[in-house]
């Protein structure tokens, strides 16, 4: 219990952090001034949204091996992890291009691409609501989840090449190119940040489809008597 | 029996099958019809730019028909509850999905060619001189529809709501599909058509990476 | 400045969001401590019958 606590409020400390040093530590960008900050947030949540994927990638294979219940409880606890992260890009990429583009969204690959990765893990999620035998819907769901995962990259690819082709304005110049010196500090400690809150998420998350399972091996104790 | 021949064995039951009926291709082809005759409504059609737009839909209208066509897939075997004794049957359970890709791949191409023309009339595109690509384009992209979607229909039959699952699995796992197949469809058919090499070869990518998973963990998807 | 307005309702939406999923976890982690307590109350009332 007290673990639980002490990531959480490390997670929470740390985001604050990080939010204040996107502010108050990097120095301020040449072309979009103040608003390039939220560059900071936006793209440190789509990492650690991925990163989440990521595991979740490996435990439905894990799981599609092993069969533990516990590959299961984590693959869903890192896909909603992961749906919580990239709705937030979702949400800030658009709130950036009113100001910086004067409209609210615009197909570029990058975002198009998020988009379609949100609407993926949207999917396995609806899928475990409609199956209700426990290790039916582990094994189904972690199937998806793995042909989800290898279709992300090809999705990010083709639609990155599909914009190549009709060029459009790109909301980020791209994470990596002219990061300067003092920005990449407060780049890199806000995506520690967010893969700490990550962190936390996905345990307290696991905690819950654990318990719920107890429950269910209770519930139908309490039946059989 | 090998792999090959118990999916070619597979592959002519599943055919012949339809081909007596042929009720699922009929449906299939007048929807995608309807789609295309809807679509002409929401821009004019015989504009010039309809070459820029008219491909895309086109395959909008192919995903669409694709994600009602493969409900069927697994259907028969649920009703007449004869998965099991076909797992028995062949050694390899990557056969059936070869012979059920094969068939889907089958009738999506057949539904596609029979429409090619129409389209073409309708929205005033020239295909002339590029059959040879659209055909190369038509058959990987029904590839990679059939490959995707035999394995999502082999998960969605075994969950409720399934008619409106399928789509929701299908249509955002197929959207490199859609945008390499429309690319390199519209540039066949534009005014000084040139084929799109990159495009066929983010299809062949999804094709192979997609085949490759459903060899790797098919006889999961078919567990009972 | 409008842009400061952005960025700060970027930056409360998301919060929202991560706090939003947070406090829907815990709600359901207590609802599920109501139903062990009552289950186990249950199971021990017809055990000892």
């Amino acid at each position: 219990m007290a673990k639980r606590v002490l990531l959480g409020a490390a997670a929470v400390l740390l985001v604050i952090a990080a939010a204040y040093a996107s502010f108050f530590v990097a120095p301020e960008e040449r072309t979009m001034g103040v608003l390039q900050r939220i560059f900071y947030f936006h793209v440190s949540c789509a990492w650690a949204g991925l990163t989440a994927f990521s595991i979740g990638f490996l435990t439905n294979l894990l799981y599609v091996w092993k069969r533990k219940d516990k590959y299961d409880w984590l693959g869903v606890s890192c896909a909603e992890v992961g749906v919580a992260f990239t709705t937030v890009v979702l949400i800030s990429g658009p709130i950036w291009a009113k100001p910086a583009w004067g409209i609210y969204w615009t197909w570029d690959a990058r975002l198009t691409s998020t988009f379609i990765l949100w609407l993926l893990y949207i999917a396995y999620l609806l899928l475990r609501t409609l199956i209700e035998e426990p290790d039916r819907r582990a094994l189904l769901s972690a199937l998806f989840g793995i042909f989800a995962f290898i279709d992300v990259p090809i999705v990010f690819g083709a639609i990155r090449w599909w914009r190549t082709q009709h060029p459009a304005p790109v909301i980020m110049g791209g994470p990596n190119s002219g990061l300067a010196p003092g920005m990449r500090g407060t780049f890199f400690f806000a995506v520690f940040a967010m893969h700490i809150l990550m962190w936390f998420l996905i345990s307290e998350r696991y905690s819950l489809e654990k318990m719920r399972s107890d429950v269910e091996l209770l519930r139908q104790e309490a039946e059989a008597t | 029996m090998g792999l090959l021949s118990n999916a070619a064995a597979l592959l002519s039951k599943e055919v012949r099958t339809e081909f007596r009926s042929r009720e699922l291709l009929s449906t299939t082809i007048v929807f995608v019809l309807i789609v295309v005759v809807l679509f002409s409504f929401t821009f004019d059609p015989t504009t010039s730019e309809s070459h820029r737009f008219g491909p895309g839909l086109l395959w909008l209208a192919f995903l669409f028909a694709a994600s009602l066509m493969l409900q069927t897939c697994f259907l028969r075997e649920q009703v007449n509850d004869t998965l099991s004794a076909l797992r028995l049957a062949v050694s390899d359970p990557f056969a059936i999905f070869l012979a059920k890709i094969g068939a889907n791949t089958l009738f999506l191409l057949l539904t596609e060619l029979l429409m090619l023309p129409v389209f073409a009339a309708l929205f005033n595109v020239s295909f002339r001189g590029q059959l040879p690509g659209i055909l190369l384009a038509f058959f990987l992209g029904s590839l990679g529809i059939s490959v995707a979607g035999t394995a999502l229909a082999a998960i969605s039959a075994q969950a409720r709501m399934r008619e409106l699952l399928l789509p929701l699995l299908l249509l955002p796992l197929l959207a490199p599909i859609l945008v390499a197949s429309t690319e390199v469809t519209v540039s066949l058919m534009a005014p000084e058509p040139f084929m799109q090499w990159k495009g066929i070869g983010f299809l062949v990518v999804f094709d192979v990476v997609f085949l490759t998973a459903l060899w790797l963990f098919g006889e999961y998807l078919l567990e009972e | 400045m409008k842009n400061l307005d952005s960025i700060f309702w970027a930056y409360i939406l998301g919060w929202a969001i991560f706090f939003g999923f947070f406090v829907s976890i815990a709600k359901r982690s207590n609802d599920l401590r109501a139903e062990v307590d009552r289950l186990k109350r249950s199971l021990g009332n017809s055990q000892e019958k």
